[in-house]
């Protein structure tokens, strides 16, 4: 009788968790169908707006995109400051981090406070615009889109209590013997850290990728334009389409290139995705719970 | 000097920290310098310090104007919005995980519900746009196909709240509930075991084992994203909505007040700017002190300093 009533709940509680489960995945799962599909779907019939199945394909207004010359100059500059941007992000973020976890660090402390102080007191928009724009002179330039991502607390936060978790003996024997700061940092904490780098290496890299308010802000030069800006100039103005391709010749909707711009734009993410997500629960978690 | 010897014998562990110590000097201390703009009159031509001191006219400017109750109030109940639905909803996407025995299922679901967080919001406002636009929108489709009243979307300023709410719930909730089920997962299965034995059921075992022992977490949490409540989502508002005045009254917030007044053209724009960042800078502080001072009173190892 006890058992069978267990039986019961058990299986009432799973059910439930599947449903809500199931649907709250399929609900976040449905827009991402929706421009997938969209992108391909043929000129007339994306006039009539979206469809969870197309009838006729069409790679018109891939072929749109990748005749211009836009879409190439905005990947090249979203990689390079994926690329530079993230390397100097996490070197950056990792040493710091790691000397704020060291125990023979007397002013660790202080160190962290100096983080700490810029979260409670911010700073604010207009210094930030004129540091960028007036002070450091870096308007059009690709600075602007790397050196202000540089450096995130807390991804620093993070580390940190990751490093903490880090047994303190395999600092001591390699100081016993001899071994350089640096050597000791790079070449026996690294290899020992790799769920949390990698974390904190997805993050930096997602947040230079995804970054569209650096450009808007200090970007006018086209040519010097990340993807995600195009998205914006392609999606706030339908017009914009001879941005990306000057010599229009292939009959395409505003919509349809919006939504290959969109496709163009996290294809990289979807693609690396299934690779990193064991690696950021992971960091995530032990950062999180341990610290 | 002790300080100095410190300094000589870990210069290398120093020097590591270095980067980041002179990075922070230059974006977030050397840009704190223009809260003064907030009373003065900032001409670029001047400077910083060369501008004309006009006291407090710019906040006199902002605090006299129609905006700023607009602004501070729609801040907060977008933040109240955003941290209830985003609780709620985060914490039974845990729940609910932690039910799932399938491991397949379980970690492909997760996959999914993880997601929208990797998206920029530029992205999103374009699904935003597909699905609620005008006549064509999907919404608008499928109501008008149902027979039912279509809604002009992009110029109805009451239904904005409810939609950017879910928005952020869609694109957050998944990514906010890895902590949850983490802390679930590190619960002892004996108190699981003992409740079996007394014939507990197993939405019994949640109410009454899980969901007590989440507390600390759910509170710490929360209590750290009211800390922020004066700072508005800049990227998710300005992003959906952006220079739409159609939706203002209740969309916008201090944040993208301040970016507004900042772009405008007027000849004042900086520091008027300035003076609502620094009455968003002074609030964020106090606010973010008063709730951690709550959390060290709950649970001092979770407070931020």
């Amino acid at each position: 009788m006890r058992m069978g009533q267990r039986d019961a709940s058990q299986w009432l509680v799973s059910v439930a968790a599947y449903l809500y489960i199931g649907g709250f995945a399929l609900l976040c799962l449905i827009p991402f169908w929706l421009v997938y599909i969209g992108s391909f779907t043929a000129e007339h019939q994306i006039v009539r707006g979206f469809r969870m199945f197309p009838t006729e394909f069409s790679l018109d207004s891939y072929r749109f995109l990748f005749k211009g010359n836009q879409v190439y100059r905005s990947g090249l500059v979203s990689i390079f400051i994926t690329l530079v941007g993230t390397t100097g992000a996490v070197l950056m973020t990792s040493m710091f981090s790691y000397v704020v976890s060291h125990q023979k660090v007397k002013y660790r402390n202080v160190l962290s406070f100096y983080i700490y102080l810029t979260m409670l007191f911010t700073p604010g928009l207009v210094g930030y615009y004129l540091l960028i724009s007036n002070w450091l002179d870096l308007r059009d330039s690709l600075l602007a889109l790397i050196l202000p991502l540089l450096f995130t607390p807390f991804n620093a936060f993070l580390m940190t209590s990751y490093f903490r978790t880090l047994p303190f003996e395999l600092n001591e024997a390699a100081t016993m013997d001899g071994a350089h700061e640096l050597y000791i940092f790079f070449r026996i904490i690294w290899p020992v850290s790799m769920p949390i780098i990698a974390t904190i290496t997805l993050f930096y890299a997602l947040s230079y990728w995804n970054d569209w308010f650096n450009a808007l802000m200090f970007i006018d030069n086209p040519e010097n334009h990340p993807l995600q800006m195009m998205l914006r100039r392609v999606v706030s103005n339908a017009q914009n389409l001879d941005y990306l391709n000057a010599n229009v010749n292939i009959p395409v909707t505003a919509s349809g290139v919006q939504l290959s711009t969109v496709c163009v734009t996290i294809g990289p993410i979807i693609f690396l995705y299934p690779f990193l997500q064991r690696y950021f629960v992971k960091g995530l978690t032990i950062g999180a719970v341990k610290g | 000097m002790n300080f100095l010897r410190e300094l000589r014998k870990n210069k290398w562990l120093y020097a590591m920290a270095l980067p980041v110590l002179v990075y922070v000097l230059i974006f977030s201390y050397l840009p704190m310098s223009a809260h003064v703009l907030a009373f003065k009159q900032f001409r670029p031509i001047d400077g910083l310090w060369g501008s004309k001191w006009v006291g407090l006219d710019n906040l006199k400017f902002f605090f006299t104007g129609p905006d700023w109750l607009r602004v501070t109030i729609n801040t907060i109940y977008l933040n109240f919005l955003f941290i209830t639905a985003g609780t709620i909803t985060a914490l039974l996407i845990a729940l609910m995980l932690n039910e799932i025995r399938q491991a397949l299922f379980k970690r492909i679901s997760q996959s999914i519900v993880i997601l929208p967080h990797f998206i920029s919001i530029m992205v999103v406002n374009l699904m935003v746009l597909n699905f609620f636009n005008g006549q064509d929108g999907m919404i608008n489709r499928v109501l008008e196909n149902a027979g039912l009243q279509t809604v002009d979307w992009f110029q109805t300023p009451s239904v904005w709240p409810f939609l950017l709410t879910f928005i952020f719930v869609w694109k957050g909730a998944g990514w906010n509930s890895i902590i949850y089920l983490a802390t679930i997962t590190g619960f002892s299965e004996e108190y699981y075991e003992s409740a079996r034995m007394d014939g507990a059921k197993r939405w019994q075992q949640i109410w009454y084992i899980t969901l007590p022992l989440l507390r600390p977490t759910i509170i710490v949490l929360t209590l750290l994203a009211l800390g922020r409540i004066f700072y508005g989502d800049f990227g998710l508002i300005y992003g959906i909505i952006g220079d739409n005045s159609l939706l203002f009254d209740t969309t916008d917030v201090i944040d993208t007040y301040i970016y507004r007044s900042l772009r405008s053209a007027g000849m004042n724009s900086y520091s008027n700017a300035a003076a609502v960042g620094l009455f968003q800078s002074i609030m964020g502080l106090i606010t973010i002190l008063f709730f951690n001072w709550i959390v060290r009173r709950v649970d001092n190892d979770s407070s931020l300093f």
